[in-house]
């Protein structure tokens, strides 16, 4: 349903729907945020800023859909439009390049991807979660919004604005180079 | 028949030489990923689960991503930052403002 054929909230229902749809997601909107920006002041004015959007643009949020996917959406926005530009930490690899060459076709054939359980287990939370951050924000990205929160791939092809398609490649890429990560990792500790 | 029936199919087929036995694992860890994030479709699913109980080097590489993926999901749900005290606070005087 459009905005413009929806009737819009009046004071009170914005109040309601701001509260019991929206609220209950600032943990996992902040985490979000902070995996995406490496940093507590930055994830946190990031979450402001797109709970104010919410709010702003409330009338175009039906009530009882996804306001986690809505509220995602929004911030993922925020940070590629306006937080990344000005973040603390800018992109050191060029994604167009990274995801080009994550596309090609023999890539698979040099990624390593024997990574056991048995090393898995031997490491620590921290560790792991370097891992994750240590590789492209957009190959990030699909990890958390999946394996962390749990959303579908049509979910996070409406966050991201990708195709379904592209939502599954990515996905597989990135947990490739996360083990990737992992793997070299391992051998550098000694875990293997 | 969903987004991925073709796909699967498709990638299905590769995965497996004239025998029935598995060549590519690469590729069939791409049609497990799937399958372990609930995207296959029931005919997907169906031909899936009939090669994991006949084929022992399938089933071996299924339980092998599938203990993986709940390892590494398991020590990442761990790392999580706890947001701060006011943050509730601050966002519900912003849009009061």
């Amino acid at each position: 349903m459009s905005e413009e054929s929806r009737k819009k909230y009046t004071e009170q229902e914005k109040t309601e729907v701001f509260d019991s749809e929206f609220m209950p997601h600032v943990d996992s909107m902040y985490n979000f945020a902070y995996r995406l920006t490496f940093d507590e002041d930055d994830a946190k004015d990031l979450v402001q800023d797109t709970y104010l959007k919410a709010f702003r643009f409330i009338n175009s949020f039906e009530r009882g859909t996804n306001a986690k996917a809505w509220l995602f959406r929004i911030l993922k926005n925020s940070f590629i439009n306006e937080f990344r530009k000005k973040s603390k930490q800018p992109a050191k690899v060029d994604y167009n390049e990274v995801e080009s060459y994550y596309n090609s076709d023999d890539v698979d054939a040099n990624i390593t991807t024997d990574l056991r359980v048995e090393t898995v287990q031997h490491m620590i939370g921290d560790e792991i979660s370097g891992a994750l951050n240590a590789i492209p924000v957009d190959f990030r990205t699909v990890i958390i919004l999946s394996d962390l929160e749990g959303f579908t791939y049509e979910e996070m092809a409406k966050i991201l604005d990708i195709p379904i398609g592209t939502v599954r490649s990515r996905l597989h890429r990135a947990r490739n180079m996360l083990r990737e990560k992992l793997t070299s990792y391992a051998k550098e500790m000694g875990y293997n | 028949m969903s987004e991925f029936s073709e796909w699967f199919e498709q990638t299905f087929k590769k995965c497996y030489c004239e025998k029935g036995n598995l060549v590519d694992k690469e590729r069939f860890s791409e049609i497990v990923q799937l399958v372990l994030d609930n995207e296959a479709d029931e005919e997907s699913m169906a031909i899936f689960e009939h090669k994991i109980r006949t084929c022992m080097q399938s089933s071996g590489k299924y339980q092998e991503e599938k203990e993986l993926r709940e390892c590494l999901n398991e020590k990442l749900a761990q790392f999580k930052k706890e947001i701060p005290n006011d943050l509730a606070q601050s966002i519900r005087q912003s849009i009061n403002s």
